[in-house]
């Protein structure tokens, strides 16, 4: 029953949330020793005292890189159906695609000619 | 049966899932710090993929967790990094009052949803498919290549439009 | 035996197959688990010989007991939660980045008879869907230490990971027009006595393996985790156990990647004489050893090299090869 790979996919699920809990929350705690004094627990930032904080702004090229994956997959996802169907649809779903394809890689180009794609 | 409703493996999976995103999207609406937020949020794209997979639209599925809960979710993230300074965005705190206004209405809401879903007679379709008896890809790939041809091109327009404006905007957050 | 494990995917669920089942995904389990403390040892073992060294040699014969050693010290090792990281999150992040590395191994067929394998119709979208959640687990891991290195090792980790994900899932695309389904099983059996579809998909191959590595973290994409600069990446403030799940994600994926790259590209679990689960044992043997060789062999990529890579060069081969093998198919018609 095809449903049914669901379910065993669900069990793959429960057995690797069960796993790291069962490790690192029970026996873990009957195994480790926990002592934490302050400066194990402070931050290691190479055997100095930390300075500031870590979490500063961060440059916006990742954001973009982001956005560009974001776009990028759902073109993916359009992909995949196409890809499935092939050689059902044809000459007339392969053209479709061509132009689909064209599209894409012009915003592509677009982001590669204004030098976005460089990581500095 | 329960409250006249069958309890069988779909049943007892879709209460399970319905609780799922129901308490991540209580937690993202409750939470005080904006990366709890996009965990829970991650928490409620993956209940709405298994929602999808338990009406047999495991293709839909597959796309809502890629797409929504690894992409978008990522997307998030470091929006969040490019704002946030240290440990800011904490909400007004509840107070009594509060709380228990919030529970009396969502107690109210949930009656009276529960009025309306159970006076509504739904339109039932009569053509009972076996959900799986055909790949939903290659269902998907027909409607989409063969009838939506117009609106699919369209897509790729608006996804061009989007990368050429993300450009834009990263380039002036720049300078 | 074999009928008791299978019985789930030919009838409906009853007691009988649901324990097939759940009993199936728990040898699994104690599976990989086995696969990757050897993995760590002969990649130890196998670099040190590459180098002139000698490797692991004194935990039991020939040091095979190593890395239970490795195991066992991490198990009893203190949990150090650093006083400035975000309790909650620290503590969830690593099983955020291992349950969907585990969760990948559902549908990769192992055998002719698909045991212990759920045969999606999505399993290779189920595949890149799934790992990347992972992603979000490591950037959690790094920005919950709130520690710099953590932080930035993190982010690396995730602007690459995300960069080689679209990639990796553009060059299966060949594989999925030449097989007409994305379900895994189907995929083996369309290049069960045919010819194994890395000859016709060679340009898909190299991208494959190029993004899978990235997708790794190994060298020589291992930026996120440049020990002489960023100490250990975004688990720099992790400790015993926790620590060993983030490792544990790793080196499953190693497996899951290389079993991927079998199904799709090497005919999986077919191939002459040998029993199948045989066939697809040495065929992944052989792609983990490839992995092992690279990282002897390459020096670490140049960080501004690496994102450009696979935007400006990757992807428009991978485009050019969706492209090339559907007019190939054309003019073939």
């Amino acid at each position: 029953m095809y449903a049914n790979g669901f379910l065993f996919v669900i069990i793959f699920l429960a057995l690797g949330i069960i796993l790291p809990v069962a490790s690192l929350m029970v026996l873990g705690p009957l195994l480790r020793p926990s002592h934490p004094t302050a400066a194990k627990t402070s931050t290691y930032e190479s055997g100095l005292e930390p300075v500031g904080d870590a979490r500063a702004r961060y440059n916006v090229r990742y954001y973009l890189f982001a956005l560009l994956f974001v776009a990028f997959d759902v073109e993916i996802v359009f992909l995949y159906p196409w890809a499935v169907e092939y050689h059902a649809l044809g000459l007339y779903g392969f053209g479709e695609m061509i132009l689909f394809i064209v599209l894409l890689f012009i915003g592509l180009l677009y982001a590669w000619r204004k030098k976005v794609l460089e990581w500095k | 049966m329960l409250f006249g409703i069958p309890i069988t493996g779909q049943t007892i999976s879709y209460f399970v899932l319905a609780l799922i995103i129901m308490i991540s999207g209580v937690m993202l609406m409750s939470l005080n710090k904006v990366m709890h937020m996009a965990v829970a949020l991650g928490g409620v794209f993956l209940g709405v993929a298994g929602i999808f997979i338990l009406l047999g639209a495991d293709f839909v599925g597959m796309v809502q967790i890629l797409i929504y809960a690894g992409a978008i979710t990522i997307l998030m993230v470091f929006a969040l990094m490019l704002t946030q300074r240290g440990d800011d965005t904490a909400s007004p705190s509840a107070n009594g009052w509060r709380t228990a206004g919030v529970l009396v209405f969502v107690v109210l809401l949930c009656g009276a949803f529960l009025l309306v879903l159970r006076g509504t007679t739904w339109p039932v379709s009569q053509s009972a498919v076996n959900p799986y008896s055909q790949p939903t890809v290659n269902l998907i790939a027909n409607a989409l290549f063969h009838a939506y041809t117009v609106p699919f091109e369209l897509v790729s327009l608006l996804l061009t439009v989007a990368l050429v404006g993300a450009v834009v905007i990263a380039r002036k957050e720049e300078e | 035996m074999e009928r008791f494990f299978l019985a789930w995917q030919t009838s409906s669920l009853t007691g009988s197959s649901f324990l097939g089942m759940v009993i199936g995904a728990v040898i699994i389990l104690l599976l990989i688990l086995g696969i990757v403390s050897y993995l760590i040892y002969f990649e130890r073992k196998v670099i040190g010989w590459m180098q002139g060294r000698i490797g692991p040699n004194r935990v039991g014969p020939l040091g095979l007991l190593q890395s239970v050693a490795d195991i066992l010290k991490l198990l009893i090792k203190e949990d150090v939660i650093p006083t400035n990281a975000d309790r909650a999150l620290f503590l969830i992040a690593p099983m955020i980045a291992f349950v969907p590395s585990f969760m990948v191994l559902a549908v990769i067929p192992f055998t002719a008879t698909h045991v212990f394998t759920a045969g999606l119709n999505v399993g290779a979208l189920y595949y890149i869907a799934l790992s990347s959640i992972t992603i979000l687990g490591i950037v959690m891991g790094g920005w919950a230490s709130n520690n710099k290195y953590s932080l930035l090792g993190g982010m690396r980790s995730a602007a690459q990971m995300i960069s080689y994900e679209i990639p990796l899932g553009l060059s299966i695309l060949g594989v999925i027009m030449l097989s007409g389904s994305l379900n895994l099983n189907n995929i083996v059996a369309a290049q069960n006595g045919h010819v194994w579809f890395i000859i016709p998909q060679i340009l898909g191959f190299i991208v494959f393996v190029i993004a899978g590595i990235a997708e790794l973290n190994r060298t020589p994409f291992d930026l996120p985790e440049a020990e002489s600069e960023l100490v250990a990446g975004y688990f720099t403030e992790y400790t015993g156990f926790r620590f060993a799940f983030f490792m544990l994600a790793e080196y499953v994926y190693v497996f899951a990647i290389s079993a991927l790259a079998v199904t799709l590209f090497l005919g999986g679990w077919s191939g002459p004489f040998l029993p199948s689960w045989l066939w697809f044992a040495i065929k992944v043997s052989a792609c983990i050893f490839f992995l092992f060789w690279v990282r002897a062999t390459m020096p670490r990529m140049r960080g501004d090299q690496l994102m450009s890579f696979a935007w400006k060069v990757l992807i428009p081969i991978a485009l050019f090869n969706v492209l090339l093998t559907g007019a190939v198919y054309e003019i073939h018609l």
